[in-house]
Formats: C-alpha cells, structure tokens, sequence
C-alpha cells in the first residue's frame, strides 16, 4: 500500500499535525524520516496511507504545512507536490 | 501540620498529581529522541500539557508554551532575550529577585515605578510616567511578599501604547487569577509549575510572545546537524532532556486548576485572607492588608516586639509551616518599609481550610504575646 510522509519541522508540529487529522478521520501516525530525506537531521514527519489530498487541503487551511510531502514505493522516495 | 507556604510552593497537591508523575517515571523516556512507544508516550503526554496550558492562559499557539525548570529559569530567558546593558527597564516596586538580579547581571539601568502597597492608580500613573523614556518593561502580577494584585492589565495597555515590549511575571497568579497572554500582549510571560499550578518542583512554563534568544544551548531532538538552536519554538528554548516526569505532574496540576476554576480558587483563598485578618487584628501585630480586590491570598505581618524570624521559628515548632525574612524580594519589602525588619508570610491554597487558618492564628496570638 502506497505512504505518504508529510515533514514537519518540530515533533510538536508533527503531533498537531497528527491530533489534526484524526480529528478529522483520518489516519495519522508520528514517525521519524529516513536520514537520506532528513536535510538537518532529526527530522518528524507524519505518516498516512490514504485521504493524502484531503490531509493536505486540512493542514493547509490550519495553517500547519511548511514541510516537504513524499510518496514512498517500495524503499525509495519521490518528493511530490499537491 | 498547617501548611501556610503557598507562595513558595504548594506542598499539598491534588492525588492525580503525584499519580502522574510515578506513572511517568515507569513509563515515559526522553520525547524526541526516538521514535519508539516510551519516547513516544512522552511526547503525547508533553504535547497535551503545552495544549491545557495554551488553553488556560489563551495562548494562540502550543508552541508558544515552553517548559523550563521553575518561574526564575523563564525569567532569565526572556530577560536576557530582550535586554542588553545600559537599556533602561522599568519595573514595578515589588519584583523578585530573578528579575532584578537578573536585571543587574545584565548591566540594564532600572527604573522602579510604583512604590505604593495596595495602590493600583499610584502603580499606573508611576508606570504612565517611567513609560517614555523606557526600553523596556518588567511587572509581577501579585506580590510575592504582600499578595498585592497590579493592575497588570492596564499596565500592559500602557506599554501598549508607549511601543515598550512587557515581561510579566505571572509567579503568583497563574492558577489564581486570569492570566490571558493575548490580552496582556507581552513579550513574554513566565511563570512556575509548582506554585499555584500544582506541578512539581522544577516546573515552569514561559509563554513566549516572541522566539527570542536561546538560555541554553543543546539537544533539541530537532535539526541537529545544524549548530545553532532551531530557530522555531518550543524547540529554541529547550535543549537537554526535558522533566518529563514533572511536566506529566504538571499536566494533571493544570487540569485540576480548570477544573476547579481560578475563580473559586481566588475566593477561597479571599475567605481565608478574611478569617486570618479577622483573627489578628487587635493583637499587636502589624498586618499589611488592601482592599479585597487589590489583594490575593497572601498575608504578610510583623510585630514590633518580635523578629520575624524567630516567630516563624516559634510557629514551626507548633508545625505551622510559613516563611519569614525578605523573600528573596528586597525591592517589595523597601517599597513597603520592611526591608530591615522583614515580615513572616502566610499564602493559602485550595487545600488550606478555614480551620488550618483558625489554629494558626490562635497560634500567632499566643506567640505575639509572649514577652
């Protein structure tokens, strides 16, 4: 199943990110990224697997998305914009 | 034991205080550091007081809630944010030492406004005055010492009005009065977790209406390849491993103030004011008292014939816990004249009963009248 990743730059904006979306029923998970997507090290992200565009349009209007959003197949990653 | 040391902490907390805090220590490791459940576990439990704590004192942003070790740590950050040597500061006659030590190891030139106990319009016209020629401004809420309650509201429309940014010091009234961060439009306001938010020691929150300048300098958990703090808060302010155990605490200390409200918490503590001043008036005690909006559950006394330490030591040996001498608040006790007598403080709380109240005070006639 595909996964989204959308990077926040604090854990705290990352857990607001996640209470945000479940909030709004959809599923949200914290995580760590990956080194190689991870620019100044230690970064958070939230994970989702579905309703991708929908979570954007909601962190969006709360003024919450100031990162990056990837789309992972298999191990690799594609940086994508929506 | 009749525990009457509010102001300096609260020794008597609510259960699920404690409760807290052990269950943290069991269960909750260090929030951004890892991603695993413990870590995890901590983070949530840090990100929800930040939440209640945004909530009770009208916060915009949980961000903006930053955790330090007590009410002096937040007050060292945003002073030495904002103030560089030779800035004129106005502050009010009643502040504490973690501003004016602080204040004279940062080399401001002070300017003390309002000298007047129980005063609020002589607190505002000094403050409409010093305002103008001010860099900055620095005003505790409630006196430590006298229970005085400012008139910080008016205060902050006046440094508003004259373009000075505002630090409050929110030590004794967070948790007793309202303490609304956008009203008051600050710079920064600090506070401790431990007084009347019911917190364990080493607790304290600064709400930043600004980023300001990192204290210390160290793991965030957050953009560590980069060797400056994270330019974005809460993260600026909060190198190290945080108490995650007493932000837990906190927490449930936080919860039980609103759910009890700082409104019923006020009138309790009034009430007991009341009875004490009730109880000692007429028995050769000086009792420094306002009216009853001007004061908040602090009573401070001396007695011409006695030190007032060797009272406070007469009322330990009786098991009445309050403190005595300056109170680490020089500044209040010359703006009232008891710098060298100093005074003997009782400060109440929710869980000071008027019967707690009763027997200190018969405690403190006895004492008063014995040669």
């Amino acid at each position: 199943m595909t996964q989204y990743l959308i990077t926040c730059r604090s854990l705290t904006q990352a857990q607001r990110t996640a209470r945000l979306l479940e909030k709004h029923g959809i599923n949200a998970a914290v995580t760590k990224i990956p080194q190689e997507l991870s620019q100044r090290g230690c970064t958070y992200a939230v994970s989702l697997r579905r309703k991708f565009e929908e979570a954007v349009t909601i962190l969006r209007k709360n003024d919450l998305l100031n990162g990056k959003l990837y789309v992972r197949s298999g191990e690799s990653y594609t940086e994508v914009t929506v | 034991m009749i525990y009457l040391d509010n102001a300096a902490t609260t020794l008597v907390k609510p259960a699920s205080v404690e409760r807290s805090f052990v269950q943290a220590m069991r269960t909750m490791a260090s929030p951004g550091r890892g991603g695993h459940e413990p870590a995890m576990r901590a983070a949530e439990t840090v990100l929800d007081c930040r939440m209640e704590a945004a909530e009770l004192f009208n916060a915009p942003e949980p961000e903006q809630i930053v955790f330090t070790m007590n009410a002096t740590h937040a007050l060292n950050i945003a002073i030495r944010s904002l103030i560089r040597r030779g800035e004129r500061v106005v502050v009010s006659g009643f502040e504490h030492n973690a501003v004016t030590r602080t204040l004279q190891a940062c080399g401001a030139r002070v300017c003390v406004a309002g000298r007047r106990l129980f005063d609020p319009a002589d607190t505002i016209e000094a403050f409409q005055k010093a305002l103008p020629d001010a860099d900055f401004a620095i005003c505790t809420h409630v006196s430590n010492v006298f229970g005085y309650a400012l008139p910080i509201y008016e205060i902050a429309d006046l440094c508003r009005e004259h373009g000075v940014p505002l630090i409050v010091d929110a030590s004794q009234s967070a948790g007793i009065l309202t303490v609304d961060v956008q009203r008051l439009g600050a710079a920064f306001t600090a506070m401790p977790g431990h007084k009347a938010l019911f917190g364990p020691q080493g607790t304290g929150i600064l709400i930043c209406g600004e980023t300001g300048e990192p204290l210390l300098h160290g793991g965030s958990g957050s953009e560590s390849i980069l060797q400056e703090m994270p330019a974005f808060l809460p993260d600026r302010h909060e190198a190290g491993t945080q108490n995650v155990c007493g932000i837990a605490g906190l927490l449930a200390g936080i919860r039980f103030v609103k759910e009890k409200g700082t409104e019923a918490i006020l009138s309790h503590e009034r009430r007991l004011l009341a009875d004490a001043r009730r109880e000692l008036t007429g028995c050769g005690l000086q009792l420094f008292t306002g009216s009853e909006q001007t004061q908040c559950g602090v009573l401070s006394l001396r007695s011409e014939r006695h030190d007032c330490e060797w009272i406070a030591q007469r009322l330990a040996e009786r098991g009445i816990c309050v403190r005595s001498g300056l109170h680490c608040a020089p500044t209040a006790h010359e703006s009232a004249g008891t710098l060298q007598s100093g005074t003997v403080r009782l400060s109440f709380s929710p869980f000071v009963t008027a019967e707690q109240v009763k027997g200190a005070c018969a405690a403190l006639r006895e004492i008063a009248d014995q040669a």
